[in-house]
């Protein structure tokens, strides 16, 4: 089937459009960026998650567990979990931002965008490192708390937090958008949230420490194997446990490994989502 | 999709009709470029809609049956967007953008976000976003579904318009009567191509007659059988929404 025959010669170049660049235009990545920050600015509920979220494990959970455990490594429950608590504000808004491709893909703008001649990895990439920075913000929401735990920040601990954060941020909503892009509905944020977020949350050393609780006594008690392979298999631990070095100074497993990780893992998600969205864009 | 195939001449405006589920959504993604036909070419606008698809994605305007815009974006946002995806050059996207809310009678709530705006706003906002780039194919998917009678007469008065400055325009409805005013139609059912022609021309070899209308030559092809479809997991997704579901803003 032909649709208006008349252009069999190549079309001529339009003076007020260029020719798309074949795989990284940056405007459309700087395009995608701000579409994510201006879809967030006007989502009062995420913003409100994101302290609720705080309050709720920072002041409620930590200052109730608190009471009952003198110290973990030294630190108490509240600061022992402030780390975990951003990579929890962390993790939900990195999901929420590539779960929202379920509806963008099937009612929403992402229909316009398959059809447009934008290069899909630069379209991925612009969706992928706005989602990081919303993640980054609403992380920012719990550092906000960190005098309230009783955790004095420099400057540059925050600088070092905000890097972990954007880090895990890029990880998250890259494989956020494989699992989206293979989700047929969506039904509500519920099975992610049980499913995936909280997960992640439990198994990545940010309630408990990854080599178990030294008791009253002295013991160490530890952790059963089944759990600790769980920990390690979780990708979020090794940014976690960079984010609790950042933020306390203190890490349960060596830097070069958190380092590497933490900086390589993203790089293989985000090669992931642009073949993800690429399948995608054309069934 | 078997056996359908038919050729759109440069200027025109052609209907693609059929009851629910005949294919014709599936026929506006196939030439749209976001699905692969099986088998079979489709060429638009010269160009290979598989081989050639960014070809063909750079000189296609889409608006879908469903307003493909971002409803916490303004108007003047969603453009902004539309014209950086299809590569204007910096110093015209102001002026471009500008013209097309004009153009779209949008220019007083341009800095309004989308979910504000009634169905016939956000439908005439899709049509100058999808000319903003002055595609040489225009493809509309059931473009005045939802839409009031003021609404219908506008959008059809604005495709009028383009036709005559040498747009082609590729238009898939069931709404008979609007169908009338296309140069050339397709009846398409099952999957099947059942008939191509001019309106009148189509009025004369099916129905015998001329004074009849488009509607009665429909039935008498496609049958007067209720179509009942499941709904599909899209369907679900857009009950969702309705509902008001979470993350479908």
């Amino acid at each position: 089937m032909i649709v208006s025959q008349q252009a069999a010669a190549p079309a001529a170049p339009l003076d007020f459009r260029r020719a798309p660049a074949p795989r990284l235009d940056l405007r459309v990545v700087a395009a995608m960026w701000r579409r994510e920050l201006l879809r967030y600015r006007r989502d009062r509920s995420q913003w409100f998650g994101g302290v609720s979220r705080a309050v709720l494990w920072l002041i409620i959970l930590g200052y109730g567990i608190g009471a009952s455990y003198t110290n973990i490594e030294g630190f108490t429950y509240t600061q022992y979990i402030l780390p975990g608590v951003a990579a929890l504000n962390v993790i939900f808004a990195s999901m929420q931002s590539a779960i929202a491709l379920v509806w963008d893909r099937e009612v929403g703008l992402m229909r316009e965008i398959f059809v447009s001649p934008a290069p899909m990895p630069s379209v991925t990439l612009g969706k992928v490192l706005g989602g990081a920075t919303v993640a980054v913000s609403q992380g920012t929401i719990v550092l906000l708390f960190a005098p309230l735990a009783g955790v004095a920040l420099s400057a540059a601990q925050v600088l070092a937090a905000w890097a972990v954060m954007f880090a895990m941020g890029v990880l998250l909503v890259s494989i956020g958008t494989v699992i989206a892009s293979r989700m047929a509905t969506f039904e509500g944020f519920g099975a992610i949230s049980n499913g995936i977020v909280l997960p992640m949350y439990f198994l990545s050393g940010a309630v408990f420490p990854i080599r178990g609780i030294v008791g009253l006594g002295g013991f160490l008690v530890e952790l059963p194997v089944w759990l600790k392979v769980l920990m390690f298999i979780n990708p979020v631990t090794y940014p976690v446990d960079l984010l609790r070095g950042a933020l306390l100074s203190f890490r349960q497993l060596p830097l070069g490994l958190d380092l590497g990780l933490t900086a390589a893992l993203p790089l293989v998600a985000v090669a992931a989502a642009v073949a993800a969205m690429n399948r995608l864009s054309v069934r | 999709m078997h056996d359908v195939s038919f050729d759109v001449a440069a200027g025109e405006l052609f209907g693609l009709l059929g009851p629910n589920g005949a294919g014709k959504t599936t026929t506006h993604r196939m030439l749209t470029t976001t699905l692969a036909p099986t088998t079979g070419t489709m060429r638009v606008a010269g160009f290979d809609v598989v081989a050639e698809a960014r070809r063909v994605r750079d000189l296609i305007g889409v608006v879908f049956q469903e307003p493909a815009l971002d409803d916490r974006l303004t108007a003047h946002e969603n453009l902004h967007l539309h014209a950086v995806l299809y590569g204007l050059r910096p110093r015209f996207v102001g002026p471009r953008v500008q013209e097309a809310l004009e153009w779209a009678g949008l220019n007083e709530h341009a800095g309004r976000p989308v979910r504000t705006f009634s169905g016939g706003m956000k439908r005439r906002l899709e049509l100058a976003r999808a000319l903003l780039h002055e595609p040489r194919v225009l493809f509309l998917d059931e473009p005045t579904a939802g839409l009031d009678p003021q609404g219908r007469r506008r959008l059809w008065d604005q495709i009028g318009a383009l036709r005559r400055v040498g747009l082609t325009a590729f238009v898939t409805t069931h709404n008979m009567p609007e169908a009338e005013s296309c140069d050339r139609v397709a009846i398409i059912d099952t999957g099947r191509l059942l008939v191509t022609g001019s309106p009148a021309e189509l009025k004369r070899r099916i129905a015998g007659r001329a004074n009849t209308t488009l509607e009665d030559v429909f039935l008498d092809l496609t049958g007067r059988a209720l179509r009942d479809e499941e709904a599909t997991p899209r369907d679900r997704l857009l009950g969702f929404g309705r509902r008001g579901g979470e993350l479908t803003r």
